[in-house]
């Protein structure tokens, strides 16, 4: 294996100098398709089959208000581009937005809940139309292939020593972050794009930073590695908030948040998507999360009740106490649940409190007499009467 | 310790590579859910779904980078063979005819296309290979995509069957070519482009999997005509319609 160490070091300083700069090529245009017989095509016919397999996937919110909302900001950003992209919405609980080279763009409902306004989530559309219009998947993939053909002598080698050489498939090898993912620099890119195009479009250039400030934070409440998958292909969060403060600062161009209309919006579906948070366990995240949506104080009582539903879940040393208040405190307020009534009633029925259990109990079903678990409620109550 | 391994990974290689080998001789390696097949009709229609076709290109390390030209060629040549050889059976092809894009139909319809691509994987993963073979399916050949497979045929239950085609082929690239033939001066055997494939047949009424074949061949050529028909021949040898 030895032998190998100078022939592994040759061919990736190889690869690695064939690939250090960054191809300048030009933007997409509005309404470009690609040449019969490229490259790009090539890569159009695949993203196509992926876009086939999300547009009728389980995961996809249709909800036509929001899909409507998160279109119109969309295509303010885009500008001429709005008609060719066509938008997404996945329910994953976890900060994300992609495009694809064909025009296929997926934002995950963690992002919308993570935006705390308009503009911070038109901010990171815009960034993601920047990977878009620079192709910067497509420089990737050439990318992909000098580097892995340039190493292609070490596999031989590796070959002779007895071990298998690599083969695979290329969408195997995008499931790989480290393949996948853009490099820091297309990230930088992707940040000016994003950011001319958040201007442009009229909103508050401020807005732009704060998102990753609380991105970092979240991070660090979860005491999670900073490299971490998210983090090893992107920017030091810190320096991209940086240099996007700084930009702001010299723009000096007057613009709108939109905190109210963002709000209006993402109400409706705002309990569903905690409720997903909520399933991938992750509380010291979520609770970074709920504090930003305190701060807005919208439908405060599920908020409160959510963040009994956090307590509850978590069952660490005095959770419960802390979950029989937050139900306590949503019911008091605008925007409770039902759910809030069947799960105090239940904690209390478990703490032996029947009698105010039992009044829990009834107002649930009161408040939902078609209720899926009405049948198991009703069984409780009959114990407790 | 990690000797043992080793050489125990070595004779898996060994097991496999023969494993691909016999394939390639044999060709295809058929199931059919029962050994006596009655059609549901005396001169049943099938509907023949898209296939799911992708050609790709190796890249000189072995990657496989699809290509869009051919593919499309591909798909045309294969649709011609399968009309071809469906025209001597006994059989009526029927095209599928994707409904309104968006629509609920659509959605449910490509539903039932994805979940017939998962029981495929399935039987590929299962039925082909003793390392991943299920012991309640040793003996028998019990695959359903469920009765919700009639809303392919629609209310008009328009065919009885339907025919999924699965192929996959990939083409070494020159650059490719000559590590292959480097690797040969090396002794180390670098793998060239591969078809591989799978059909199914489908019981519109049962959403049973009556037949199923597997297709894995070194050569062959699926973006001109001759070379397509002769994989599709292969690929529906027993067909049993």
């Amino acid at each position: 294996m030895t032998r190998l160490a100078p022939i592994v070091a040759l061919a990736l300083l190889v690869s690695a100098c064939a690939t250090a700069a960054l191809d300048d090529g030009p933007d997409v245009t509005p309404g470009e398709q690609p040449p019969p017989a490229s490259v790009e095509a090539d890569f159009w016919m695949i993203t196509d089959a992926a876009e086939a397999r999300i547009r009728d996937s389980g995961r996809r919110v249709m909800d036509p208000a929001i899909n409507a909302y998160v279109r119109r900001v969309v295509c303010a950003i885009a500008g001429p581009y709005c008609g060719d992209i066509r938008v997404y919405i996945i329910r994953v609980p976890d900060f994300n937005a992609s495009m694809m080279p064909n025009g296929a763009m997926q934002v995950w409902t963690g992002l919308l809940l993570r935006a705390r306004n308009e503009a911070e989530f038109a901010y990171v559309i815009g960034h993601e139309i920047g990977h878009y219009l620079r192709r910067h998947t497509l420089k990737r993939m050439v990318d992909l292939r000098t580097k892995t053909d340039a190493l292609v002598f070490v596999q031989l080698a590796i070959g002779a020593a007895g071990g298998s050489p690599l083969a695979g498939n290329l969408v195997q090898l995008l499931a790989m972050a480290s393949l996948s993912a853009y490099s820091r620099d297309q990230e930088r890119e992707s940040d000016a794009v994003g950011f001319r195009l958040l201007v442009d479009a009229g909103y508050d250039p401020y807005q732009a930073a704060p998102i990753w400030r609380r991105l970092i934070v979240e991070a660090r409440a979860a005491d999670e590695d900073q490299r971490s998958i998210f983090f090893a292909s992107h920017p030091a969060p810190e320096e991209r908030a940086e240099t996007l403060e700084r930009l702001a600062e010299e723009i000096r161009a007057e613009g709108d948040a939109f905190e109210a209309r963002y709000l209006e919006a993402i109400l409706p579906l705002r309990a569903g998507l905690f409720r997903d948070e909520l399933r991938s366990r992750r509380f010291d995240r979520l609770q970074v999360v709920l504090d930003h949506h305190f701060e807005a104080a919208a439908k405060l009582g599920e908020l409160h009740y959510i963040q009994g539903e956090l307590y509850r879940l978590r069952g660490g040393d005095g959770d419960e106490a802390l979950a029989i208040a937050a139900y306590r405190r949503a019911l008091n307020l605008d925007g409770a649940p039902p759910e809030t009534h069947r799960d105090l009633g239940l904690m209390l029925m478990r703490k032996q409190q029947s009698g105010e259990a039992l009044g829990h109990l009834r107002a649930y079903l009161a408040a939902t007499p078609e209720a899926e678990d009405r049948a198991m409620v009703r069984s409780y109550m009959a114990r407790l009467e | 310790m990690a000797r043992a391994v080793r050489r125990r990974k070595t004779r898996v290689g060994m097991v496999l590579a023969i494993g691909l080998l016999v394939g390639a001789c044999a060709q295809t390696i058929a199931f059919n859910k029962s050994a006596e097949f009655t059609p549901s009709s005396p001169s049943p229609r099938i509907l023949l779904m898209p296939a799911d076709i992708e050609l790709s290109e190796l890249s000189a390390a072995g990657i496989a980078f699809p290509k869009a030209e051919w593919t499309t060629a591909a798909i045309d040549n294969v649709g011609t063979a399968i009309e071809g050889f469906m025209a001597s059976r006994n059989a009526t092809l029927i095209a599928y005819q994707a409904p309104p894009a968006a629509s609920p139909e659509a959605y449910l319809q490509n539903q039932i296309i994805k979940l017939h691509g998962a029981v495929g994987n399935a039987v590929l993963a299962h039925k082909f290979g003793p390392a991943n073979a299920l012991p309640t399916m040793a003996d028998k050949f019990d695959y359903t995509l469920g009765e919700g497979v009639r809303a392919l045929a629609g209310d008009r239950a328009i065919a009885e069957y339907a025919l999924f085609v699965y192929l996959r082929d990939s083409y070494a690239s020159g650059e490719r070519a000559a590590v292959m033939i480097f690797g040969l001066l090396l002794g180390v055997a670098v793998p060239g482009g591969l078809q591989i494939g799978f059909a199914s047949l489908v019981d519109l009424e049962s959403g049973d999997i009556v037949w199923f074949n597997r297709l894995v061949n070194p050569t062959g050529d699926l973006r001109t005509p001759d070379p397509a028909r002769k994989t599709i021949e292969n690929l529906l040898a027993d067909f049993p319609l």
